[in-house]
């Protein structure tokens, strides 16, 4: 066998002595690192923590964090502003769009969330609720004020991601979701104005 | 102890060196194909026994070596990993360009992994020795009495059974002795 080099005439008395690295005739990087453009290093699907991945999973948060306000807005609404303490509406039948509306949210529909109905309905809404945010006791004001925030910050980033990626499922689901979140926020306050107490 | 410290700084600088590579540098990817492939290398061309196709099979494990390296446990050892990615090529390409020889029957009668010489030999009388073995009996005592391997990382580098192993370094053990006219303990 040629290459071993190392075998001027020595003498070894184990197996264990004879050389384990053997260098080749030549360099092989060259012809190696020719090769490599073609191929790139696979990641283990444990660390696929890319820019893409690390973007949709701070969007993720922000959508949870829009929800998680809005379910402690509603709460808080149902526990300290409603007779009785109890939330009168469930909250999916709270999310829902005012009956006649002719709006489903069961499922997104880009053109549903830009519908001028829809926007009107919801400038109205929000119009209205912040004429009675004002009469709100301060700290009241302030809890409704900051989840509404949480949930503007958050659509507003989700379509700006949108429009970049229009097609993304994801995005498109997490946008839905913090349309309803939104809706059942300000239906909450505006149940909560009607049941009289204080609003 | 200060070998030890050796050690520990050696493994820390080669899994940086992982890490970058595996972010796509190329630069620390050659650096660990410079500290390695003398090892890789050696190891082809015992398998195989042709200069030309060891190249090849040494080119082939750093290629693969860079696609899987995601995969690779920066805990375990690069060395190890390489030559196992090396063994499947070697074995692969040998396949390839000869017929696959028929494995002997297991037998546990082997003596312990220190294959020692009785007198000692010339290197190059005992690489022509070993290169002159049945393929099956070779790796297995390359990869255990050259590169230390133990009988269960032998065989699962090869692909066959432990006991398999055995019987194979049992055959390499006669035939060394017969061709070196020396008694192998």
């Amino acid at each position: 066998m040629s290459g071993s080099g190392d075998s001027n005439g020595r003498k070894v008395g184990s197996l264990r002595e004879l050389p384990q690295s053997i260098a080749p005739a030549h360099d092989l990087w060259p012809a190696i690192e020719s090769r490599l453009p073609a191929v790139t290093p696979e990641r283990s699907p444990t660390e696929q923590v890319g820019p893409r991945h690390r973007r949709a999973a701070r969007l993720r948060w922000l959508a949870a964090a829009a929800m998680v306000a809005c379910l402690a807005t509603g709460v808080w609404i149902g526990r300290s502003l409603l007779p009785g303490g109890a939330t009168p509406t469930a909250p999916v039948a709270a999310a829902a769009p005012p009956a006649g509306s002719g709006l489903a949210l069961t499922a997104f529909d880009r053109t549903y969330v830009s519908d001028p109905r829809y926007e009107r309905q919801r400038a109205a809404l929000m119009h209205e609720v912040q004429e009675r945010l004002a009469a709100l006791p301060p700290p009241a004001r302030a809890k409704v004020s900051a989840s509404l925030a949480a949930i503007e910050k958050a659509k507003q980033d989700l379509e700006g991601e949108l429009g970049h990626d229009p097609g993304n499922a994801l995005l498109q689901e997490l946008l839905i979701n913090t349309y309803q979140d939104e809706m059942r926020v300000l239906t909450d306050v505006h149940e909560a104005s009607d049941a009289g107490r204080g609003i | 102890m200060a070998h030890a410290q050796a050690e520990e700084t050696r493994v820390e600088w080669e899994s940086a060196l992982v890490q970058r590579a595996r972010d796509g540098d190329r630069r620390a990817f050659e650096r660990l194909y410079r500290d390695h492939v003398g090892r890789v290398y050696g190891l082809c061309l015992r398998m195989t026994r042709d200069a030309q196709l060891a190249e090849d099979c040494t080119q082939d494990t750093f290629i693969n070596a860079w696609r899987a390296l995601g995969q690779f446990a920066t805990r375990s050892s690069l060395s190890t990993w390489l030559h196992r990615i090396a063994v499947n090529v070697s074995l692969a390409k040998r396949r390839k360009s000869g017929p696959v020889e028929p494995l002997p029957e297991e037998d546990d009668g082997v003596p312990g992994a220190e294959w020692t010489l009785e007198t000692p030999v010339e290197v190059q009388e005992i690489e022509d020795a070993i290169g002159a073995l049945p393929e099956g009996a070779r790796d297995a005592l390359v990869l255990h009495a050259l590169y230390g391997y133990s009988h269960p990382e032998a065989a699962h580098m090869l692909g066959i059974a432990e006991g398999t192993c055995k019987a194979q370094l049992h055959r390499a053990r006669r035939l060394l002795r017969e061709r070196l006219g020396v008694e192998v303990n």
